[in-house]
C-alpha cells in the first residue's frame, strides 16, 4: 500500500494483514556528491514502486526518509532510530529499509530494522529495454529477499 | 388591461435575463468543462492493447504476458506495464488471467508454492487459485482472478481491460 488516502483506507480495513513496512532511506547533498546522490534516490524510489506493486497487501511502502549527506553519523543514526521506535511500536513485525547509501551499511548492527542495501545502477546511461530488463531483475532478487525474511520469520 | 400584456419594461427585463444567461453560460460552461474534464474522459476502455505474444505460441501451461499501456491518470500520462498469465485450456480456448490477487491486491505466480502445484500462489497471505482461476475456499481471497477480454489481430494477442471473471 502507498502512502495515499485510499490504500491507507484499505490498511485501516485490514490491519491484521499488514505486518511489513518499508521506509527507503534517500540521501540528498547538493556538494561534490550531489549526482551519486540523486543517482541513489532515483534507483531506490524505482524499486519501491516496483516493491510496493508486487507486495502491496501486505505492506505499507512509506514516503522516504531524505536525510542531509552531511549529517553526521550519530544524528542519522539517531534519527532513523526514532522512526524505528514509532514502527514498531504501531504493530509492525517486520521492519525494513531500502537503500543505495553504503552509509547504512556500516551502522547496520546499531539498527533493529532489516537493512536492505542495493547498490545503485548508472540507469541514466543505458537504453530503455536495457534498463527494464536489469531494473526487473534487481526487482526479482529484492522480492525473495523479502520472501525469504518473511518465511524465516513464521 | 390584460393581464398578459407584456409592458415595456417586462419586455426589456425578460429579454436581458435571457441575453445575460445566455452570455453568462457561455463563459461557465468552458470553465467547468476544463475543470471536470480530465475525470470524465473515458479510459478508452473497448480498446484492445497489443502484446508481443505470437497466438500460435499460447500452450496449456499459464505463461507470463506482459504489456505496455498507456495510463491516464487525471492529469497525466504514464507508460504502465501490465501483466497477464495466458494458456488455452481443455477446449483450446485461451484465458487471460490478470495477476492482481482479489484479496488485498498483491501479485500472484504460477505454480510457485511448493505445496500447492498447478496453481496460481499469493506470497502475501498464502492466496490460493486454481489454473481457471477459481479462488480455492479457506484462503483469504473472495473472488476469482479477473479475467482480459482478448481479440487476436495479425497472429498476436490483444488483451482488453481485466474484468470480474463472469458468472461468478
Ligand atoms: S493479498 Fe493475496 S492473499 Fe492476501
Amino acid at each position: 500500500m502507498k502512502w495515499v488516502s485510499q490504500d491507507i483506507e484499505m490498511y485501516l480495513k485490514s490491519k491484521e494483514y499488514v505486518d511489513t513496512i518499508v521506509l527507503p532511506l534517500l540521501p540528498v547533498s547538493l556538494g561534490n556528491d550531489v549526482k551519486q546522490s540523486v543517482a541513489m534516490s532515483e534507483f531506490i524510489s524505482l524499486l519501491s514502486i516496483q516493491l510496493e506493486r508486487q507486495f502491496r497487501g501486505r505492506l505499507i511502502m512509506l514516503p522516504g526518509f531524505s536525510y542531509l549527506k552531511g549529517n553526521s553519523e550519530d544524528k542519522l543514526v539517531s534519527d532513523l532510530k526514532e522512526w524505528e521506535k514509532e514502527l514498531y511500536a504501531k504493530d509492525f513485525t517486520h521492519v525494513f529499509y531500502l537503500t543505495s547509501d553504503s552509509f547504512w551499511k556500516a551502522v547496520e548492527n546499531k539498527l533493529d530494522g532489516g537493512l536492505i542495501w542495493l547498490p545503485s545502477l548508472p540507469l541514466e546511461h543505458m537504453d530503455e529495454n536495457y534498463r527494464t530488463s536489469i531494473l526487473e531483475d534487481q526487482v526479482k532478487q529484492l522480492l525473495s529477499l523479502f520472501l525469504q525474511k518473511w518465511q524465516s520469520a513464521e | 388591461m390584460s393581464k398578459n400584456k407584456v409592458s415595456r419594461r417586462q419586455f426589456l427585463s425578460y429579454t436581458l435575463t435571457g441575453v445575460g444567461g445566455f452570455m453568462a453560460a457561455g463563459m461557465l460552461m468552458p470553465m467547468v468543462r476544463f475543470a471536470v474534464d480530465p475525470v470524465l474522459q473515458p479510459k478508452a476502455s473497448s480498446d484492445f492493447i497489443p502484446t508481443q505474444q505470437k497466438v500460435a505460441d499460447i500452450t496449456d501451461v499459464p505463461t507470463r504476458v506482459d504489456f505496455k499501456f498507456e495510463q491516464q491518470d487525471a492529469w497525466y500520462t504514464s507508460e504502465e506495464t501490465g501483466t497477464a498469465w495466458v494458456y488455452k485450456d481443455d477446449k483450446g480456448e485461451i484465458v487471460a488471467l490478470s495477476p492482481v490477487c482479489k484479496h488485498l491486491g498483491c501479485v500472484v505466480d504460477w505454480n510457485s508454492d511448493k505445496a500447492n502445484q498447478n496453481h496460481f500462489y499469493c506470497p502475501c497471505h498464502g492466496g490460493l487459485y486454481t489454473k481457471d482461476g477459481t479462488n480455492v475456499p479457506g484462503t483469504p481471497p473472495f473472488a476469482p482472478l479477473d479475467v482480459y477480454p482478448y481479440i487476436e489481430k495479425d497472429g498476436y494477442l490483444h488483451l482488453g481491460k481485466a474484468e470480474p471473471k463472469k458468472g461468478a
